[in-house]
């Protein structure tokens, strides 16, 4: 799948410098870099959310792109009725909350919710739409490790079963290594490495890069 | 005052046609004309608070200051509209409840739509991102907003409904406070203090209270329902 090139500039300052690239179906694609570095506007461009410099698309074709913001938002409403509104499928809603483990919290309000269960149903109800790109910004970041292993789980799954584009961005390395296949490394809004994830982090070419990692391995 | 306040009360009890008259009145105008202006302000403040286009700062300016239009004024305005020589008087709608209801109406949506602006434009990127990225357009969206604006719904109605209950200006000048037709409880006070009978004045005023207190607490209760 084509993405195209894209840049996005603040009051004259260009924050973010794409160039054109290709994500594989059922592959998952993580993307890195230090905050700032243009990962969040990237994903928010993908989603259609925020526009591009010269409005220009990011997707070729018409092809459906669902996307889970940094911060999840509940709204007003129960749980289960959170996750039943793209489609209104109780059971498979109900089966999607039982692998993120929530289906207890159905009849509760969402905005009752805890930081992470909020995530774990912000991601339910955004699995429940059929979507060819997927982009999760952060999704684990509020979630204790039981309930990131579940959600890793479940999107690795996703992206083999659909077979779509999906799009992680993600500050932890142990995640990268776990889940992603490949990886887009991103620095002051440049991608200045990119390729499959375990060859980007064995062998990074960049400076900036080995640096970031060997933060994150500390 | 004590003794104005005993026959205020003998009078509620009692039951007078006047009272009953001026009530059913108040309510009929109060009632229609915050109604109205939450029906037809509800949608443009989620409008103005949610959406991006050419002149929606100006509008929200203007919303705002015509939040602090003297009633006097826009009773005014109507008076010279509708009067014989007016570009509507062939309607004859001066001193009906009709007028009243419309005046108040143009009083009360400025309220509406920058109390809802207000709030809307603070949840609004939230919303209309989350729903964006769920595949969600149009007036599904807005439809989520309104949902989200819930609270502030009642609220704004609370609003809209004081301001329509406790004003004289506008109703007492295209209106005329004429007994058994077009007097309000805010005009039946002006005009009995200003005739010097305290008891009916009085009388209203408590039950002006009443009825502003049971209004409250109705819509506190339907507040405290919906977020079970």
């Amino acid at each position: 799948m084509k993405v195209n090139a894209v840049t996005k500039t603040y009051e004259g300052k260009t924050v973010l410098r794409m160039p054109a690239l290709e994500f594989e179906p059922g592959r998952i694609c993580a993307v890195m870099g230090a905050n700032g570095s243009g990962k969040t506007t990237y994903a928010r461009i993908l989603a259609g959310v925020v526009r591009a410099d010269g409005k220009i698309k990011p997707f070729e074709g018409n092809e459906s792109v669902g996307y889970m913001p940094q911060k999840s938002y509940p709204f007003r409403m129960t749980t289960l009725s959170n996750v039943n509104l793209i489609v209104k499928d109780k059971a498979r809603a109900l089966d999607l909350m039982r692998t993120l483990s929530i289906d207890h919290l159905a009849k509760q309000r969402a905005g009752s919710l805890s930081g992470g269960e909020t995530a774990r149903m912000a991601l339910a109800r955004l699995f429940m739409g059929e979507f060819d790109v997927l982009v999760l910004d952060e999704p684990t970041a509020s979630m204790d490790i039981e309930s990131t292993a579940l959600t890793e789980e479940l999107i690795k799954k996703a992206c083999r079963e659909r077979q779509c584009v999906m799009i992680l961005v993600t500050h932890s390395l142990k995640q990268v290594q776990r889940v992603a296949d490949d990886l887009l490394f991103l620095y002051k809004g440049e991608l200045i490495e990119h390729g499959e994830a375990k060859k980007v982090l064995s062998s990074p070419t960049r400076q900036e890069t080995k640096q970031f990692l060997e933060f994150l391995g500390d | 005052m004590k003794t104005a306040l005993q026959q205020a009360l003998e009078l509620i009890i009692g039951g007078s046609g006047e009272l009953s008259n001026i009530l059913l009145v108040t309510a009929r105008v109060s009632l229609t004309s915050s109604l109205v202006s939450l029906i037809i302000g509800v949608p443009i403040g989620l409008l103005l608070g949610s959406k991006s286009f050419f002149g929606r700062r100006a509008l929200v300016v203007i919303s705002r200051t015509l939040m602090g239009m003297p009633p006097g004024v826009c009773g005014l305005l109507f008076y010279m509209m509708f009067s014989g020589v007016g570009p509507f008087g062939r309607y004859k709608l001066l001193f009906t409840v009709e007028i009243m209801i419309l005046a108040q109406v143009v009083l009360i949506i400025p309220l509406v739509v920058s109390n809802m602006e207000t709030y809307v434009s603070r949840i609004s990127d939230q919303v209309r991102e989350t729903a964006r990225g769920l595949g969600l357009k149009g007036l599904r969206v807005y439809v989520l907003l309104a949902n989200e604006s819930v609270y502030q719904i009642f609220t704004t109605y609370l609003l809209a409904f004081a301001r329509a209950v406790a004003e004289v200006g506008a109703v007492s000048m295209v209106g005329g406070a004429i007994a058994w037709k077009t007097n309000v409880m805010t005009t039946a006070i002006m005009l009995y203090t200003n005739r010097g009978s305290f008891t009916l004045g009085v009388a209203l005023g408590l039950i002006l209270m009443t009825i502003s207190l049971a209004v409250n607490i109705l819509v506190t209760l339907l507040q405290r329902r919906l977020s079970r």
